[in-house]
């Protein structure tokens, strides 16, 4: 045994220190409370975010006087009842409705291949090929992106160069309701890739060794084993895709042509253009109800996947 | 090209109006020397980026740091987004992001109206302006008006080959299904729209149905709904044969080398301005010079410079116009030139934005 | 391999559809760069450095990029530990409410940006902290904190409880089994989470709009306000900027961790 306690490392010393402090810190067992103080930094952080909401709360419940362009001192349901009664607003929220669902599923399914030649493949070139294709895109922002589209899709554009080639007149094909889904697609593909290569790699390729061995086709090896498996990389990339697009502002905006609103779009032209704060405020409201309601549904109905902010429940 | 040339005589321009200041700075320094309030290190001024923050930084920043060592910083962003913040900052009693908002009237008018402007009445260069420098509807100077602008109907002469619309009417042949462009809140077009569907001006604003009707028929012809660098883009990858759009938009893709032009049909089309104002919560030395900035912009010199880059019409009596813009529609000088303007008061515009907007989007998208 | 024909030509029909719908932006943009002519088209109009050479001149564009990489450092060096914290504790302890406290940290998505943004704005100008690049620093972990949550996680699904009993079995504190066991297990995740965290923090436009003034602008954010005016091909020369750094940090990260962390989930 040494005598001199100089002799021990440095780290050993400093673990001791932070052992000492922890364990004031930290309840005896472990326990109840424990886990909580773990999860309190993040909780915080987005707590950040709830004071922020409690701000805009506070403003949906006030409407806007045009003449003094200042907020009514009584609270008032006002701004909520028009969101809910004006058919404009209601034709907006059921179109991002709509179209968020319609994006999840179409990412989905496309990312699934991408995903899953990915993970399984033998070339590691390919691999990385895959993965700095998927990579390099988020490095533009999804609005120079959404303009490199308009030019690739515009009348004067590739896209049509090449249809005259064989002789189709030029299209159309930009700001409409397919190619902000479009958009919102190839937007959100990278988001679910990463979202299901997990769950996708912890599947061993063992498994459809057995099931071919076993008598089954390639397809029914993938519906019957593989995504079931992969139900929790789904669900995480699924709801990471949903909510995204169904609160995405500039997809709508650049390649909507200004007529395919969603609702961040109204919610930006409440604020910035005719400056009610108060109707702008109470449409951010319904879109983040209509969103964790969704998001709640989905949690209790399936749990959370590879969001797996949830424990292990395999 | 013609906007090669008018680069040389804007760097003339610039080079004699700076020596002309320079002179007067000269002439002038001994009065400078009275106690004057701590300079700033720099002045933050709002504007829209490419030509237009160009065009202020050679008639208005460039001279005035020179005369007074003012180094000025341009915010660019948009005056929409800028609002809420600057509301933000007077509500929450902190220093405003910016000393100067070069701003629309009519979003200038909300933030009048809402008092969050410095009263801007005792400017010295104000005795030289015009009418048009005096914000309507409102009280006072909270707002200097420094130019207008015509909503123009821009076109694309190749898809007229009988010569410009005459009318807005004319925008309803089905050959134009698709090609057609109009601000997204409709801003510019409601005036014109009114008297194209057979109601009177001073319908504005309490009968404004004629103007829904006409554009639930523009409506069929699924027009493209956009803002400034949108119309820019559209008619440079030939996407529209004609839009209602401010005149500078059409000039500016026009010295791109876009082949277009424009017109002022039958119905009229929208006058309005542009203006500086100064929001409320800076520092009394902070506000002298920025009061100072928005004096040197109303000199006519200032204007000059500005205004050749923009190609619109100022203020100051005797302004030269841009080659090539003289007794051009977009560029009205003489009352006569206002006959088919429509020109409608900020206060009657800002009340009822909110409602003419979500109509407007309600018919478009519905 | 032994896969049947029809299944690799369906997979592999679906895979270059992806690729070129993904790189097609970019390689419109790096065109559009090049053109010798005043607007954006591509094919570009001759081809010509010029936009290149005004980037140089640009010292505002310079200073916004460097300003980009100070928020995005930030970022990662806060969202690192409360992510890394909170994605351990989700996966390894029974939480009652757990899906409650799953969709409260689901906010930030749920949340859109513009609400986000206006609202961080008025909470950080009450507290009076508007003005510092620090808070969007802050701002942007806010609102990306469930990607790093959700990297660790998935990583932590993988931990094995037998370890740290190990570990603790050897005479180890809870600090120190947190530091030598967990915190190593998790590391892929963690790595995946700060790259992730970082990217979309230097890409991050609609809050820091609200946020910066204009001493503090973001290259973001200017070039957002850029395009908002007029659309011209410096833009497109910045964005291709950005893109050769990112080349050069994916290839770092390669070089360091190899880029397969990505996919693992251990």
């Amino acid at each position: 045994m040494r005598r001199n306690l100089s002799c021990y490392p440095l780290t050993w010393h400093l673990m001791d220190i932070l052992e000492a402090a922890f364990s004031k810190i930290w309840p005896k067992k472990g326990g109840f409370w424990g886990p909580y103080l773990m999860l309190s930094p993040a909780i915080l952080l987005v707590g950040l975010l709830v004071l922020g909401l409690a701000y805009i709360g506070d403003t949906s419940l006030r409407t806007l006087d045009t003449s003094t362009f200042l907020f009514s001192e009584e609270w008032s349901l006002a701004n909520y009842e028009r969101a809910l009664t004006e058919p404009f607003i209601r034709s907006v929220i059921w179109r991002s409705i709509l179209g968020a669902t319609i994006v999840t599923m179409t990412t989905l399914l496309l990312a699934f291949p991408y995903t899953y030649i990915m993970v399984r493949t033998r070339s590691a070139f390919l691999r990385k090929f895959l993965l700095i294709a998927l990579f390099l895109p988020f490095f533009i922002g999804q609005v120079v992106r959404a303009y490199g589209w308009l030019i690739i899709l515009g009348k004067q554009g590739i896209v049509n160069d090449i249809l005259g080639l064989i002789g189709i007149e030029p299209l159309r094909m930009l700001f409409n309701y397919p190619s902000v889904l479009f958009g919102l697609v190839q937007y959100m593909f990278p988001f679910a890739v990463l979202m299901l290569a997990p769950a996708l790699t912890a599947i061993p390729e063992e498994i459809e060794a057995a099931a071919e061995s076993l008598g089954a086709s390639w397809q029914e090896t993938m519906l019957y084993v593989i995504l079931p498996m992969a139900k929790s990389g789904l669900i995480g990339a699924g709801l990471v895709v949903l909510t995204l697009s169904l609160t995405d502002f500039a997809m709508p905006a650049i390649l909507g042509g200004g007529t395919q609103d969603f609702v961040a779009n109204a919610i930006y032209d409440q604020f910035f253009r005719t400056s009610d704060q108060g109707f702008g405020s109470s449409l951010a409201v319904l879109l983040i109800a209509i969103g964790s309601l969704l998001v709640w549904i989905i949690f209790m109905l399936v749990g959370a996947g590879t969001l797996a902010l949830g424990a292990k429940d395999k | 090209m013609t906007f090669d040339k008018q680069i040389k005589r804007r760097d003339l321009l610039k080079t004699s109006a700076m020596l002309g200041i320079a002179g007067a700075a000269g002439s002038v320094a001994p009065s400078l020397l009275k106690a004057e309030p701590a300079k700033p290190k720099e002045i933050i001024v709002r504007a829209w980026g490419g030509p237009w923050v160009e065009a202020l930084k050679a008639g208005v920043s460039d001279p005035f740091t020179t005369k007074t060592g003012i180094k000025v910083r341009h915010d660019l962003t948009e005056d929409n987004e800028i609002q809420p913040k600057v509301w933000a900052a007077v509500a929450q009693k902190r220093t405003p992001p910016i000393h100067i908002n070069w701003d629309t009237t009519t979003n200038a008018t909300k933030s009048a109206l809402r008092g969050v402007c410095e009263d801007l009445s005792d400017l010295p260069n104000l005795k030289g302006t015009t009418d048009l420098a005096k914000p309507v509807g409102v009280d006072g100077y909270p707002i200097v008006n420094t130019y207008g602008y015509v909503y123009v109907l821009a076109y694309r002469p190749s898809a007229f080959p009988s010569g410009p619309p005459a009318s807005y009417h004319d925008l309803l042949d089905p050959k134009f299904k698709g090609r057609l462009a109009f601000y997204n809140d409709g801003i510019g077009f409601h005036f014109p729209a009114q008297v194209a569907g057979g109601g009177k001006l001073d319908g504005i604003p309490n009968n404004m149905q004629p103007c829904w009707d006409f554009v639930s028929k523009i409506k069929t012809q699924e027009p493209l709904l956009g803002e400034d660098p949108d119309f820019v883009t559209w008619f440079q990858n030939g996407e529209i044969d004609a839009a209602c759009t401010i005149s500078t938009n059409a000039l500016g893709a026009k010295r791109n080398g876009v082949d277009i032009a424009w017109t002022i049909p039958k119905e009229g089309a929208k006058f309005d301005t542009d203006g500086l104002w100064i929001p409320k919560g800076h520092s009394e030395g902070d506000l002298y010079w920025s009061r100072e900035y928005i004096n040197h912009a109303l000199s006519k010199e200032s204007q000059q410079i500005w205004l050749d880059g923009l190609g619109l019409p100022g203020v100051i009596p005797g302004l030269r116009p841009p080659p090539g813009l003289a007794g051009d529609p977009s560029y009205p000088t003489k009352p006569a030139d206002f006959d088919r303007l429509i020109r409608i008061s900020g206060k009657i515009q800002v009340e009822n934005e909110s409602e003419w907007f979500s109509k407007f989007k309600a018919i478009m998208q519905g | 391999m032994n896969q049947p024909v029809a299944q690799k030509l369906f997979f592999w029909i679906l895979i270059v559809i992806s690729i070129i719908t993904l790189s097609a932006p970019t390689l419109v943009v790096l065109g559009a760069s090049l053109t010798s002519g005043n607007i954006i088209v591509f094919p570009p109009d001759g081809l010509s450095l010029k936009w290149y050479k005004a980037l140089v001149e640009k010292q505002e564009l310079q200073d916004a990029f460097i300003r980009s990489i100070w928020v995005a450092i930030i970022c990662v060096l806060i969202s690192l530990p409360a992510g890394t914290l909170a994605g351990i504790a989700l996966v390894k302890y029974r939480l009652r409410k757990g899906a409650l406290i799953q969709t409260y940290l689901l906010l930030p998505f749920t949340i859109p940006l513009i609400g986000s943004g206006i609202g961080l704005m008025l909470v950080f100008g009450e507290v009076g902290i508007l003005g510092s690049l620090w808070p969007v620093g802050v701002a942007t972990a806010v609102i990306n904190l469930p990607f790093m949550i959700w990297a660790v996680s998935s990583s932590a699904t993988g931990l094995d409880p037998d370890l740290e009993l190990a570990a603790q079995s050897c005479g180890a504190g809870p600090v120190q089994t947190f530091f030598y066991v967990t915190l190593p297990s998790v590391m892929p995740g963690i790595i995946t989470g700060s790259l992730l965290m970082f990217i979309l923090s230097l890409n991050e436009f609609l809050v820091s709009l609200l946020l910066v003034d204009a001493r503090i602008v973001t290259l973001p954010v200017q070039v957002y306000n850029s395009i908002r005016s007029i659309i011209t091909p410096d833009l497109a020369a910045v964005s291709v900027v950005f893109i050769a750094v990112a080349m050069l940090a994916i290839a770092i990260l390669d070089k360091i961790v190899g880029l397969e962390i990505f996919l693992k989930s251990k």
